[in-house]
């Protein structure tokens, strides 16, 4: 359907060329109709986030037109509110009710009931909203943007941050919004969204749109190829391995406040994936460091039976082999060269460490060895990390890990912001680990990488693990409540 | 006058400038910009004000100088910081070099001798205690501003995340600008107190670290107009303490690092549990 004069935003042969003379998008039309959920999808660097900040009026095109008939609100992937201000001043900020020169706070508060009843998005005006839980705060960030009275809402990554239970609810007040005349688009990678809830889709790619889907036509499949631009490769099979005993875990206490690991006793056995699964913010990055001895713990912790302490240095010394969850800020030292980050952490010990000194030879072999082996796509191994995309990237930091035959492999969203192709093989790497022998623990926030690679499952929600479960009794249902807190019925 | 009133007296006197420096602070901070140049801003209100009086034989005129030259120097680094990302700390010790060492200059220039001008035209005993109720009175008429008007909440919103209010349709860098230009102006009245207020001329490094006194008060108040005000007037109480303790024999070097020594232990003592804004210092780029 291609009705001009009844779409609510309309972009025309829109192209945008970042300095370096990078084309972010090049030729995109999409337009959106007034009731219509329409979903744009794509890889990393396809050019989504460009695309919404550009209809957003957030940021000028190249050429191209941009026509909305009202305004345009776009809810962020990172919530831009400010979390120690109260939630009335967060919606109010920029058209302040005024009584005479004062702020007339009370109109606010007012203001704020008036919209959570009208759209049944409860909220307390004088909540702080540092102190809201993640899905609160993006009902924050909703209601300040309806304030607005938009023609068009703009989600940019809306679930990333979500709950199973509290995407269903999402989706259900997106609906109720297209229902009374919005215009929303949704930005997601997630495909299985796409096809539940959206009416039309758009695929970009290369900052070009390679494919759309009217109603009634979108497919998941289809979708994702016109994603990937082919076919997306097959995961490395699992083989029937020897387990042995790996880490053990036993009450296990790290860090404070909201995000503080509270108990987590576990098993990760050599030979086997021990996935955790949880909305982000639950504890897992805490557990990852008390496990990699970035911070301290209590409990007890033990490798191939016996007790795992020390610092980062000792463990690393000991095998245990991190993949952190920012490459750039804690896995990299982006403005050093290939051959220096794939030898960090090895620097101290032989091949890499000859006498005092370390063996240049060595570490370049080491370098060229996981560029091989791992198709990081790099003009030399000389050459700094920073020019490398963050798919090379991360396929540079899980060949560091993987270089040294890791006893214990922690990997903590390993395939955060890479495209289908690069999270296939890091996905693969981590069953070949496993094949091998290494006990792997994946932390990941995305439920269909845990269920696709994981031997077991446990959750973990406010700092708390429940028990495992094996792999032939994986069911999304009860992973996804207990996602959210329902109590294990056991 | 008794002995404790005239205390409180001279905590007052002494509280005054350091007052003015800190709600200037307050508001350049809670903005997102450190204003480590209040101690230049200082030094340049009073002796603009000072060259300002010389030359009108005026003491007002000098005092809306001594304003207009704070205003002018909060201006510049506010105008360094958001429109050219110059690092904040760098900007303000340039600052600071640049308004004490063109005080001096400017002693040598206008009054043909170094180290202190003549006496000029003060705003006299009268005009001083203006001042000093003037400094009481800013500091609730920030409070009113910062917590309750539109442009009060911007500015706070500004030093939490000005992205957030880019995205709310307001320029967060013109916000920073104005804070840091009112605030200029509230330190260089600091400085005219310094000089026209309490004396009647200027002297090399009459400033004397109060600006940092300042900002270690700003930490102190965590960052609010009412608590920073309460941290200068304790600050002012101890430099007092010092002129009444030096009458009875304690050796002066000690008394006059009082202050100081009290402002390294009040800021070791909060550090941790006091929280700046959260873009206090952060430059804001597009």
């Amino acid at each position: 359907m291609n009705v001009p004069g009844r779409a609510a935003l309309e972009l025309r042969a829109v192209r945008k060329v970042y300095p370096g003379n990078v084309c972010a998008l090049d030729g995109v039309d999409i337009e959106l109709v007034p009731g219509e959920i329409h979903a744009l999808c794509g890889e990393n660097g396809a050019g989504k986030t460009t695309l919404v900040e550009i209809a957003a009026g957030e940021l000028r095109p190249t050429s191209g037109s941009v026509h909305a008939i009202g305004n345009v609100g776009l809810v962020h992937q990172h919530f831009e509110l400010i979390g120690r201000l109260h939630v009335w001043e967060n919606v109010v900020l920029g058209f302040e009710p005024r009584r005479g020169v004062r702020l007339d706070a009370e109109a606010a508060r007012a203001r704020v009931r008036a919209l959570s009843q009208s759209y049944g998005l409860e909220l307390d005006p004088d909540a702080l909203v540092e102190d809201l839980p993640v899905g609160i705060a993006q009902r924050v960030e909703l209601v300040r943007e309806l304030a607005r009275d938009p023609a068009v809402l703009i989600f940019d990554e809306p679930t990333a941050v979500l709950a199973p239970a509290e995407i269903a609810s999402f989706f259900a007040t997106v609906r109720a919004l297209a229902a009374r005349g919005a215009a929303v688009l949704i930005v997601t990678h997630k495909l299985g969204e796409i096809v539940a809830y959206a009416e039309r889709a758009t695929v970009l790619r290369a900052g070009k749109v390679v494919a759309r889907f009217g109603k009634g036509q979108i497919e998941l499949d289809a979708i994702a190829r016109a994603m990937v631009g082919g076919e997306i490769p097959a995961l490395a099979e699992r083989v029937v391995t020897a387990l042995g005993m790996g880490l053990v875990a036993r009450d296990l206490e790290a860090g404070q406040g909201a995000h503080a690991l509270r108990s987590a006793s576990f098993e990760v056995r050599r030979g086997e994936i021990l996935a955790i699964a949880g909305v982000e913010g639950n504890g897992q990055s805490v557990l990852a460091d008390a496990i990699a001895g970035v911070v301290p713990s209590v409990g007890s912790l033990e490798l191939e039976g016996t007790p795992l302490q020390g610092g980062a240095r000792e463990r690393i010394a000991r095998g245990v082999r991190t993949i952190p969850g920012d490459r750039q800020r804690e896995g990299l030292i982006v403005s050093w060269s290939l051959v220096e980050n794939a030898v960090l952490g090895d620097q101290d010990r032989p091949p890499v460490r000859k006498g005092i000194a370390i063996d240049r030879v060595a570490a370049g072999r080491r370098a060229r060895e996981i560029v091989e082996r791992f198709d990081v796509r790099t003009t030399s191994i000389r050459t700094t990390v920073a020019t490398l995309s963050g798919g090379n990237q991360q396929k540079l930091v899980v060949g560091r890990a993987l270089a040294g035959a890791p006893r214990l492999l922690l990997a903590y969203q390993p395939t955060r912001g890479i495209d289908v192709g690069a999270a296939a093989l890091v996905q693969s790497s981590l069953i070949a680990a496993r094949n091998a022998g290494a006990a792997v623990l994946l932390i990941s926030f995305e439920l269909d990488e845990i269920l696709a690679l994981a031997d077991r499952i446990a959750v973990i929600y406010r700092g708390m693990l429940s028990a495992t479960m094996l792999r032939d009794a994986f069911d999304r249902g009860t992973i996804g409540a207990l996602m959210a807190g329902a109590q294990r019925a056991s | 006058m008794s002995e404790p009133a005239e205390f409180l007296a001279l905590a007052l006197v002494k509280a005054a400038p350091l007052i003015f420096a800190a709600l200037a602070g307050v508001l350049c901070e809670r903005a997102g910009i450190l204003n480590i140049a209040l101690e230049g801003q200082l030094a340049a209100g009073a002796f603009v004000a000072v060259a300002a009086a010389a030359a009108t034989g005026n003491a007002l005129a000098g005092l809306a100088a001594g304003v207009l030259a704070g205003a002018v120097l909060g201006g510049v680094l506010g105008f360094a910081a958001t429109r050219f990302g110059v690092d904040q700390i760098v900007a303000g010790t340039g600052l600071n070099l640049l308004a004490i060492g063109g005080a001096a200059f400017g002693l040598v220039v206008i009054f043909g001798q170094p180290g202190a001008s003549p006496s000029v035209a003060s705003l006299g005993a009268p005009g001083a205690h203006l001042l000093i109720a003037t400094a009481l009175a800013c500091a609730f008429a920030l409070h009113l501003v910062l917590y309750h008007t539109p442009w009060g909440l911007r500015v706070r919103a500004c030093g939490e995340n000005p992205r957030a209010v880019a995205s709310a349709g307001l320029d967060p860098k013109s916000i920073r600008l104005l804070a840091t230009t009112v605030g200029g102006a509230l330190a260089g009245l600091g400085g005219v107190y310094l000089s026209l207020g309490e004396l009647n001329l200027y002297s090399d490094g009459m400033s004397a670290g109060r600006g940092f006194i300042a900002l270690a008060a700003v930490i102190f108040g965590r960052w609010t107009p009412l608590g920073a005000t309460g941290a200068a007037l304790a600050f002012g109480a101890l430099s007092a303490l010092q002129f009444i303790l030096q009458r009875s024999g304690v050796p002066s070097e000690l008394m006059q690092a009082l202050p100081y020594l009290a402002a390294l232990a009040a800021l070791a003592g909060i550090a941790g549990r006091a929280r700046a804004p959260r873009a206090d210092g952060v430059p804001y780029v597009e």
